[in-house]
């Protein structure tokens, strides 16, 4: 969904349902959907177990930002030293145990 | 009598008294019901929607716990829509620290299958750099655009003109020709992007050409599926039911033409698509408590019928908001409420 | 038979098509003396319009559209040889074509076949046409109106810019307008000046006819 103005409809859509991407966990229970096909309340669940937290937890920026810390997921406020893009991909697939593509190409591309 | 102040679909504001505003979300839900052969919403629904659409507050949200998953088509042309400068890898960026997106899409600025085919060496590249860069899900995207591969963008006849012509068979085997090569575009580009490390492939705006469209999208999906079990697949719609421009095109024995989101999505599943994203036309005329009920009517009947997840198309002129360049936050934040928590779907 | 149950007969022959018994209907209402302008309006039409609707639900594909329309421009053919010559006159001329820039023409393809099927003159100027085609195609056919339609919000101004250089060209007098397309509304159609816009096909025919004065 979108539109060329991002304050009426991706702040607007974000601030009214979303999950909060990196600043929660949006992107990790979008895995889930996108990786194992679960629906919204089943991919929740399963990101709250393997991270250890409540549900209502995945949508909380104050917990999640140092949950994302502690397990070196990325951040959405960079900090140094800490693993980000690729590297933070590389986390969440043995954090969710999921296949990740592009992680499993890295993989591939520096065998030697 | 008190008024309450909404909009119309092309976004200007009206006043409704309680009773017009029941009437609009009792006729608006009714006519989905009746075009789409499905059941309207309940008496609790509707007050829930009267509620929603009277509460004062500018600005309103899903109770917490029932946030859903946002994906973004066509994320790198929107930053640079609007005409700041930047490069694609910096609007994934954006999306992905600033406006809160759960998955992004790469795309090329023409944003259909076609004319990425001769340029997809460079575009691999692109995207396998991004990806390096960023944490999100990250798509491939592109519109099936049926329409390229006509006369004179493409190499079949013109249906339009053959159509107009009274050509009919004529329009109808042309068509079929134009599904072949986009299904063939279609697994090329799908393949190309998920052999770069894409995390799937978003067909979008599918049907846009009508059945023949829908139809190149199952079939290139089908063929997908087989050959990457792993790779994510959405697609989605362009319009609320496939339009029968061909009108004899079937899939699995299920004539495609004048198919709704509840039954497309069946086609979808069997297909082998990972996430389908169904759309409800705004109709400009009527004002968005009647589109939102409309809207929400539709969806609600293709979750129902789902067992994969559903991120309904909530942009522009679809899913009961307005068709304006710039939507205006009152009737998206109600639109977007009343989608997420009486359709209990999965992302937006 | 009763004049009601012939106006259904000439609904039904449109709506499934049937020229065989489109044409029996009209010769046999002709014979008995019924108005042919009143099986037009009451019968003929009343079926190419339901024939618009079922496509806006999805319950009539274009080839059904196509032929009914067919049918329809035959029967019209038949019935205005039967009226008087000073009677005979058409719905209206129309020029149709999708804006520069823009490849999209289902939309405009369906709006030109009903106005046919309506009794208009249409000419359609096809797709990716110019402000400039337009104007000059419009003067040379002589047309009522001229309708544009623009699919894209990129593309929308290409309607903006026909309506200015109408009025450049001391020509906007001359000729009615009509827009449509996915992205266009009334309040675009109010904000550049164009005379009406059509939500779809059924409802731009029912467009045309008030904007000549034949609703």
């Amino acid at each position: 969904m979108g539109v060329g103005d991002p304050p009426g409809m991706a702040i607007a859509h974000s601030t009214a349902s979303g999950m909060g991407g990196m600043r929660t966990a949006g992107d990790l229970v979008a895995r889930m959907q996108m990786s194992r096909g679960m629906r919204i309340k089943e991919a929740k669940e399963y990101v709250a177990s393997k991270l250890g937290v409540s549900v209502i937890d995945l949508v909380d920026p104050v917990v999640m930002t140092e949950i994302r810390q502690d397990l070196n997921i990325g951040l959405t406020t960079p900090l140094p030293g800490y693993a980000k893009g690729m590297e933070a991909k590389f986390n969440i697939a043995k954090v969710l145990e999921i296949e990740i593509n592009s992680v499993n190409k890295f993989k591939e591309r520096t065998k030697r | 009598m008190k008024k309450y102040r909404t909009r119309k679909g092309d976004g200007s504001f009206i006043e409704l008294n309680e009773n017009e505003l029941k009437a609009e979300l009792e006729q608006g839900t009714s006519d989905a019901a009746d075009r789409g052969k499905i059941s309207p919403l309940s008496k609790e629904e509707l007050q829930y929607l009267f509620e929603l659409f009277t509460y004062p507050s500018k600005f309103i949200s899903v109770e917490m716990g029932n946030e859903v998953i946002l994906s973004y088509d066509a994320a790198t042309l929107k930053v640079r829509r609007v005409g700041v400068s930047t490069h694609r890898i910096q609007s994934l960026q954006v999306y992905e620290k600033l406006l809160g997106a759960d998955m992004l899409e790469f795309d090329h600025v023409d944003y259909s299958i076609k004319p990425v085919k001769p340029i997809i060496t460079f575009e691999q590249p692109e995207l396998e750099q991004a990806l390096l860069v960023t944490t999100l899900p990250l798509y491939y995207g592109a519109q099936p655009n049926l329409g390229l591969y006509n006369q004179p963008d493409g190499p079949c006849p013109n249906p339009g003109e053959l159509y107009a012509a009274g050509k009919i068979s004529e329009a109808q085997d042309s068509q079929e020709k134009a599904v072949e090569y986009a299904v063939s575009d279609m697994v090329q580009v799908g393949s190309e992007m998920y052999e770069s490390g894409a995390d799937g492939i978003n067909f979008d705006t599918t049907g846009a050409a009508g059945d023949t469209d829908f139809l190149a999208t199952l079939k290139a999906v089908e063929i997908l599926r087989k050959k990457f079990p792993d790779m994510c697949i959405e697609v989605g719609m362009a319009g609320e039911f496939i339009l029968g421009m061909h009108g004899g095109l079937s899939y699995d024995d299920v004539r495609l033409a004048g198919l709704y989101p509840h039954k497309q999505i069946e086609l979808a599943q069997k297909a082998g698509v990972s996430i389908f994203g169904p759309v409800c036309n705004t109709k400009t005329d009527r004002s968005i408590p009647w589109n939102s009920a409309r809207a929400v009517t539709y969806i609600k009947e293709c979750v129902k019928n789902s067992k994969i997840p559903i991120h309904a198309n909530m942009g522009m002129g679809v899913g009961g908001l307005p068709m304006v360049d710039h939507p205006p936050t009152d009737v998206v934040s109600r639109a977007s409420k009343a989608m997420v928590e009486i359709t209990r779907l999965d992302g937006l | 038979m009763g004049k009601e149950e012939l106006f259904k007969q000439a609904m039904d022959a449109i709506i499934s098509s049937d020229l065989k018994k489109a044409e029996e209907i009209a010769k046999k209402a002709i014979g008995e003396g019924i108005d042919p302008m009143e099986l037009m309006s009451r019968g003929f039409r009343v079926g190419i319009t339901r024939i618009g609707d079922l496509f806006e639900r999805g319950e009539m594909f274009l080839p059904e559209l196509i032929r009914s329309a067919e049918v329809m421009k035959s029967v019209s053919e038949l019935i205005i040889s039967a009226l008087p010559e000073e009677s005979r006159e058409k719905s209206g001329v129309v020029l149709i074509g999708t804006v520069q820039g823009d490849i999209h023409d289902i939309g405009k393809i369906l709006v030109a076949s009903l106005l046919k099927a309506n009794g208009f003159e249409v000419h359609d100027v096809g797709h990716d046409v110019s402000v400039e085609t337009f104007i000059e195609k419009a003067q040379e056919l002589n047309v009522d109106i001229i309708g544009s339609s623009a699919l894209l919000t990129t593309t929308m101004k290409y309607q903006k810019d026909l309506e200015g250089e109408l009025k450049r060209r001391d020509l906007r007098d001359r000729f009615k307008t009509m827009v449509g397309g996915a992205p266009v509304t009334q309040r675009w159609a109010d904000r550049i000046g164009a005379d009406a816009y059509g939500e779809d096909a059924t409802d731009a025919v029912r467009r045309a006819f008030e904007l000549l004065g034949k609703s």
